[in-house]
């Protein structure tokens, strides 16, 4: 049990030193609203989305908001090519071998043993020969979860020539720091999920603990008197694990000809 | 609760009789048979064909290859249950459901890859949690142990009723004070768009305190589905192959007529013509 307090509360301590490294600006963003608790409910959702929106169009960031045919639901959509280490040249280690029986949150918060060690060793670059990286193409999709009560990331990925990449191919594109994380962590894991509103398969990052993390972040920050925006705080976080940073430029104040 | 555990188990051992038959075009060294099984409504395919896997690889040149479902150009979805995928493509149709069996040309666009049965814990597990979310802010489910999940599993897995409930049973509590769950997990399935599914918030006892009934849910959710006087009925409502009163509370039902996963799952379905 101590040694389970222990490593998540390593793991959040990692999550706030991120957050304050990195993105401290980002929560003076003048493009941020108030949240009251940290809980989303739908209406917040759409809001930080129209603030992300609004900031994604000053910076042409890509972000577009999708309506899905016959029903007032939509969703963030964004795509993106991202260059990876060729799987056929690179000696980058793959995703560890699953020895959970229950790939899911539940059993992921005890660490295995000797993940430790592993961690200290694996500085997470890959030993790549010159010129051997491909392009793949993302596809992101930020919905809302009614259930959690939270925002939930989506995507996809294709080779160029337009073939689905598959769960171990996406694992294996998951930079190695993270990967420990998301198996391990209250991030949870990757897997792939029926897009409810699509109804296509997809890879989703479950979204059970998010409340617990953000509820961290969130209050740390509030503490400070910070308005912040929780779509973009949550992906600033999430994002980078799948290929999707979240630019500074989101935290930086828009010009005073920029309209309010 | 104790007067109703006849609906229980009468859920618990619907059979639906399916008759697998292998896609002609997949390349056989000799004729395959048709294939007869009973599957059970609350499970999922993958956990109950594995005798039609074997059946079939008999004849086939291929080696062990992901195998998937059809029915009459439908992919089937492994990850809904049972129950659903007959009640959505196949109600009102001759018995017994003829499941068309494909070993090449997974559909990757419609399909979720199950390579183990390890994936379908995952997604049974990971609904029960979500379903868990709805009810009691993940109150019971978290506090529970790996091995009471595992029971739940194991009991859908092995088709033990009296192992599954003893710990399910736990899920389907709420204080006598709210008079039901926190919010009610139920799905609304229907094939006339794109859109899988409807799923929202919604509570079991309405704002003055009456209890909200599945004419109440459908008539927030997908008021179509409704005959309204003096209408031909255009749409049947089923759950578990049946049409339940509308009447009936949300709540009673919530906790009978779920899923083993704790879904409700309602299908909206063209009444048949005759």
């Amino acid at each position: 049990m101590a040694l389970w307090i222990t490593y998540e509360m390593t793991f959040y301590y990692v999550i706030l030193l991120r957050l304050f490294t990195n993105a401290r600006l980002l929560l003076r963003c003048a493009a941020m609203t108030e949240t009251d608790c940290c809980v989303l409910d739908e209406e917040d959702f759409r809001r930080c989305c129209r603030l992300l929106l609004q900031r994604s169009e000053q910076l042409r960031d890509g972000w577009s908001w999708e309506v899905v045919q016959g029903s007032d639901e939509g969703y963030l959509r964004k795509t993106a090519l991202r260059s990876v280490p060729d799987p056929q040249t690179s000696t980058c280690s793959s995703r560890p071998k699953q020895s959970k029986e229950e790939p899911d949150c539940a059993s992921s918060l005890v660490p295995d043993s000797g993940r430790g060690e592993l961690d200290e060793e694996d500085d997470g670059s890959c030993i790549v020969s010159e010129g051997s990286s491909v392009v793949l193409q993302y596809e992101y999709h930020i919905l809302y979860s009614s259930s959690y009560s939270t925002p939930v990331l989506y995507f996809r990925a294709f080779t160029l020539e337009g073939r689905s990449l598959t769960l171990e191919e996406v694992w294996s594109f998951v930079h190695p720091n993270f990967r420990l994380c998301l198996q391990n962590s209250p991030l949870n894991a990757l897997s792939q999920q029926e897009h409810p509103l699509l109804g296509q398969p997809f890879f989703y990052l479950h979204p059970c603990r998010t409340e617990e993390f953000m509820k961290l972040v969130l209050t740390a920050a509030e503490d400070k008197h910070r308005p912040m925006n929780y779509v973009l705080l949550w992906l600033s976080l999430v994002g980078p694990a799948v290929g999707l940073d979240v630019p500074l430029e989101y935290c930086i104040e828009p010009q005073p000809s920029d309209p309010e | 609760m104790a007067d109703d555990k006849d609906v229980l188990r009468d859920v618990w051992f619907g059979r639906i009789p399916t008759c697998f038959t292998l896609n002609p075009d997949e390349a056989t060294e000799r004729e395959a048979e048709p294939y007869y099984l009973l599957l059970p409504r609350v499970s999922y395919l993958p956990l109950v064909t594995d005798k039609v896997k074997k059946h079939f690889l008999k004849v086939m040149k291929a080696e062990d290859v992901e195998m998937w479902f059809e029915y009459e150009g439908t992919p089937l979805k492994w990850h809904y249950p049972v129950g659903v995928l007959f009640d959505l493509h196949a109600s009102n149709t001759v018995l017994p459901w003829s499941i068309t069996v494909h070993f090449k040309s997974f559909p990757d666009q419609d399909l979720l890859h199950c390579p183990s049965n390890s994936v379908v814990e995952a997604h049974f597990m990971s609904s029960i949690k979500e379903a868990d979310a709805l009810k009691h802010k993940s109150q019971v489910i978290n506090d529970m142990q790996k091995k009471d999940h595992k029971q739940l599993w194991m009991g859908l897995q092995n088709d033990k009723f009296d192992q599954f409930w003893a710990m399910n049973r736990k899920l389907m509590e709420y204080s006598t004070e709210e008079g039901g769950f926190r919010y009610i997990p139920f799905r609304i399935y229907q094939t006339s768009s794109d859109r899988p599914f409807i799923q929202k918030l919604f509570r079991p006892v309405s704002p003055e305190g009456s209890a909200h009934t599945l004419g109440d849910l459908l008539n927030e959710m997908y008021p179509d589905a409704l005959t309204r006087d003096g209408e031909k009925k255009r749409y049947q409502v089923l759950i578990h192959g049946i049409e339940p009163l509308l009447e009936t509370p949300l709540q009673w039902l919530s906790e009978h007529l779920s899923h083993p996963d704790n879904f409700l799952h309602i299908c909206v379905v063209p009444a048949p013509t005759d």
